[in-house]
């Protein structure tokens, strides 16, 4: 378990500000109440065996007891370099990007279930959509009662969004809840 | 030379100004005429007298005083022939001595002076010849025959005026000339005759003018002219009294078409008496409608007559939008459009908007020119006006159905048309049947020439005429709209603001742009999809400009700021019926401009209410962490405002609560909110995004503090939302609070 390095860090950053955008701010700043300590302490990103890590301060400092080929996890997972070097969100960094995400797309209950078998959503199956998303950015699923199913990359700005085919893709399907089921094993 | 005759229509009508010796006989026409003798006759033959009479009315310069000479001695020949015929042999005295030839026969003088007019004749009678030597003496004396009637009814008409001019003159001499009269005998009478009575003597004038011309507009036209030349008096009060009544003369006496004056060609063509008369009472009629706007646009510049040439203008421009010279009246209106002085501005407004109101009188055109010159106005003012110029185009109307209605019947048509067609061709192959074919052609061909016969004899405007009539205004509208936001947005603009103020008369920094956003608003339906996204990001932009310490002055008022979104939603919602944008940023912008929001505004919470029911009421569904980010900072709101803010507020709350179930956990007495709270643990009063606030880990406190509002309205609201029950057992808040006494 170590701090990210330079380029470490700004790949995971970049991949998270591409769905959260300025509220990474906020994500960083965030005051922890873990432990017992009365002062809050921060959030901070740890690597551990090629996994990225949100933890607080307090359970690093706890986590250095265990030795490093015997820790398995902390905190939250938010995702893992491969081994070309590159950062990938994993299922587990959703309720966290939910919390701050700053593009969000709603599904209409009869395509969630769609999505939840690793399909993109398509347009009909758009229930409602944020404003000026653009295309590539990145945004999160909800279904209609407020419920993260998943997040993706956008296909289409809002503005394309309105004169699109009905069965024209409009996110493509990163990361669904339904991995949980499909890819028990892997996770 | 024939050939020369017969082009020319009407013969050369100035003979006798050619001095005689001028005349060219050329070698031709004595052949001519030597060898064609038997044509020649006609030169005995001529009628002499019409000749004559031909000749020399050209030649003078007094028509009528030659005319009437000539009668005089018409009638005196005739009635000395009668005499002779008679026998009577009553002479004038001039003629007392007669001649006597050799026969014994008498002359007198008078058949003298005959012969001696019979002389000169033929001297005259030479030159026409000359011109008309091709034997054409019948279409010579119908010609003079048609020009002696015009010259008579020119005559007559002239005698008319002239009777007219001289009862007038009577009528004036009969004011004037007793006074000079007696001014001899009572020259201090005079003197004391007071501007008073002049002055009631001037208006009894007009007002009896004016009278005979809405009586008999046809035959009193020509005094138009006289009202007109009151209108240039010397005294300021009867030249707008003059102006008053020619006003309500025109209104009543305009007909409802435009006037066209004849082109030359037409002028030449010989007409009906009717067509004449009507002729000359529509040139009159324009020439004096034209003077008498040129003089209101004159006396519009001097700060006396200002009001009633503004009040004449505008009147005329509501009344009659149809006529001629509309486009100087509606340019002069327009300009006054955002005067400083409120009268003349209400006017100009009021006028303009009739004219948007009711687009039957003038088709639509000139609604059509008014928004291209307001959108002018604007653009050379830079914006800095006075709010009513843009508030004016609200009354504008669109006729949505116009578009659709028509491309769906083309639709329908051409469908049709295919259907029929296939089955024709079905049936011809079927039956092979040559002559139903021929049939069906011919119906098709006369159903097209009913239908063309239908449209012109119908006056209805046609349909795209009208469309690209609506087409044009809605862009000139839009670009007045998107020039006032794009000013508005531009920072860079550091105009003296004392300069700015004096023009819009306090209206801040942005006189325009809240009627604008109105206009916006009620229009949005109307934008084109294209447009969308850069106006969602230029209003987006206008929202969030809350002002920096350092640029307050530049920056846009709270209620302006509110009006931004709220344009933004009815654009939004206006235009989006198949998918559901969330607009975040403005649910951010409003969570924000309900702190900054100031209860001691002009607009008394009416922007405010609206922003309310049309961003959290209307809207179908929301995130249950904005809702609850509303619902406590409505709650906080209504704490530190009137009642009225506080009772709308309150009712926008009970609305998020009840469509938010959810949301109904604030009402537990449990702070934390449990596992609904999310990732924000704790309640922060002070985030700026909604969604971050972690509204829903906190108690709506607020409501047992509102039950005891002095205002019964609020504390009821107030006992009836925390007695909305979440359906579990544990105690609300307001048992809570009944626990607590």
């Amino acid at each position: 378990m170590r701090p990210l390095d330079e380029a470490e860090t700004t790949a995971v950053f970049e991949k998270l500000f591409k769905f959260v955008g300025n509220n990474l701010k906020h994500l960083v700043d965030r005051p922890s109440h873990e432990g017992p300590d009365p002062t809050p302490g921060r959030y901070c990103f740890r690597l551990h065996k090629n996994r990225v890590f949100y933890v607080s301060d307090a359970l690093v400092r706890r986590a250095t007891n265990i030795s490093r080929d015997r820790l398995l996890s902390l905190g939250t997972s938010v995702g893992k370099f491969t081994h070309g070097g590159k950062f990938h969100l994993t299922v587990h960094a959703l309720d966290l990007l939910a919390a701050h995400a700053r593009h969000k797309v709603w599904l209409k209950p009869t395509s969630e279930m769609s999505f939840l078998y690793g399909n993109h959503v398509l347009k009909s199956g758009l229930a409602r959509i944020t404003d000026n998303v653009s295309a590539g950015d990145g945004v999160v699923v909800f279904s209609m009662s407020d419920l993260p199913l998943g997040f993706g990359i956008a296909s289409k700005s809002t503005q394309d969004c309105r004169k699109l085919d009905p069965n024209a893709i409009v996110v493509l399907n990163q990361v669904d809840v339904g991995l949980y089921v499909r890819k028990e094993d892997d996770l | 030379m024939g050939k020369k005759n017969q082009k020319i229509p009407i013969p050369p009508q100035l003979p006798p100004e050619i001095a005689d010796d001028e005349v060219e006989v050329s070698d031709e026409d004595f052949e001519f005429v030597e060898s064609n003798q038997d044509y020649a006759g006609f030169l005995k033959k001529l009628d002499t007298k019409s000749i004559t009479r031909h000749v020399v009315r050209v030649a003078g310069q007094n028509e009528d005083a030659l005319e009437t000479l000539y009668e005089q001695r018409n009638k005196k020949m005739s009635s000395q022939k009668l005499a002779e015929e008679d026998g009577l042999k009553a002479v004038d005295p001039v003629d007392v001595l007669p001649f006597k030839t050799l026969d014994g026969k008498l002359y007198y003088r008078a058949a003298s002076a005959d012969s001696r007019r019979s002389e000169n004749m033929p001297k005259e009678g030479d030159a026409a010849s000359e011109d008309e030597d091709d034997g054409k003496d019948k279409d010579i004396v119908k010609l003079t025959k048609a020009e002696r009637r015009r010259k008579l009814k020119k005559s007559k008409r002239e005698a008319k005026k002239q009777a007219k001019d001289l009862d007038k003159m009577d009528s004036l001499q009969e004011d004037t000339v007793p006074e000079t009269l007696q001014s001899e005998v009572l020259a201090e009478v005079k003197e004391e005759l007071s501007a008073e009575e002049v002055f009631v003597k001037k208006k009894c004038k007009l007002a009896e003018i004016g009278m005979a011309l809405l009586a008999d507009p046809e035959s009193n036209i020509k005094s138009l002219k006289d009202l007109l030349q009151i209108c240039k008096d010397g005294d300021r009060n009867i030249v707008k009294l003059g102006l008053l009544s020619l006003l309500a003369i025109f209104k009543d006496i305009i007909p409802g078409y435009r006037i066209r004056l004849p082109t030359e060609k037409e002028l030449e063509m010989t007409v009906s008496k009717a067509v004449q008369k009507m002729r000359y009472y529509e040139s009159t009629l324009l020439h004096s409608y034209k003077a008498y706007l040129q003089k209101l646009i004159s006396l519009e510049k001097q700060p006396f007559f200002q009001h009633v040439a503004v009040r004449c203008m505008c009147n005329l421009l509501e009344a009659v939008p149809h006529f001629n010279f509309r486009e100087s009246l509606l340019a002069n209106v327009i300009k006054n459009i955002s005067s400083p002085d409120d009268v003349m501005r209400k006017l100009c407004c009021a006028a303009l908007k009739s004219l948007f109101a009711d687009e039957g009188k003038h088709g639509g055109e000139v609604t059509v020119e008014a928004v291209k010159l307001i959108s002018d106005h604007v653009k050379v003012y830079d914006c800095q006006l006075h709010p009513d110029c843009i508030e004016v185009l609200l009354s504008l109307s669109f006729d949505e159905d116009l578009g659709r209605a028509s491309s769906l019947k083309e639709e329908k048509l051409t469908h049709k048309k295919k259907k029929r067609r296939q089955s024709d061709r079905e049936i011809n192959q079927l039956k092979d049947n040559d002559k139903k074919k021929g049939k069906q052609e011919l119906l098709a061909k006369t159903r097209e020439e009913v239908n063309a016969d239908l449209k012109a004899t119908s006056f209805a405007p046609d349909l795209e005429e009208r469309r690209t009539m609506q087409s044009q205004t809605l862009s000139a509208l839009f670009q007045t709209y998107f020039r006032i936001v794009k000013q508005a947005m531009d920072p860079a603009i550091t105009r003296p603001y004392v300069n700015t103020r004096s023009v819009s008369g306090g209206f801040g920094r942005h006189p325009l742009l809240s009627p604008c956003l109105k206009g916006l608003g009620q229009f949005s339906h109307l934008i084109d999809l294209d447009f969308m996204s850069d106006i969602m990001s230029v209003l987006k932009k206008l929202a969030a400009s809350n002002g920096d310490a350092v640029s307050s002055e530049s920056s846009l008022t709270v209620s302006e700021r509110l009006q931004c979104c709220i344009v933004a939603f009815k654009v939004m919602r206006n235009n989006l019926d198949a998918l559901n944008v969330d607009l975040h940023e403005f649910f951010i912008q409003l969570y924000n401009l309900l702190l900054e929001w100031r209860p001691d505004r002009e607009d008394q919470g009416e922007v405010l209410a609206e922003a309310l029911k049309i961003m959290l009421c209307e809207g179908r569904q929301h995130d249950m962490q904005r809702a609850a980010a509303f619902i406590k900072r409505l709650a906080s709101f209504s704490l530190c405002y009137g009642s009225a803010e506080a009772l709308a507020a309150l009712v926008t709350l009970k609305h998020l609560l009840q469509k938010n179930v959810k949301c109904r956990n604030l009402l537990e007495n449990d702070a934390g909110g449990g596992s609904l709270s999310g990732s924000i643990a704790k309640y922060q009063p002070d985030s700026s995004d909604p969604n971050l606030s972690g509204a829903l880990a906190s108690v709506l406190w607020e409501l047992s503090l509102l039950f005891k509002h002095y205002h019964p309205a609020v504390s009821s609201i107030a006992s009836s939302i925390s007695n909305m029950s979440t359906a579990h057992n544990q105690p609300t808040v307001k048992e809570k609070r009944q626990l607590v006494r």
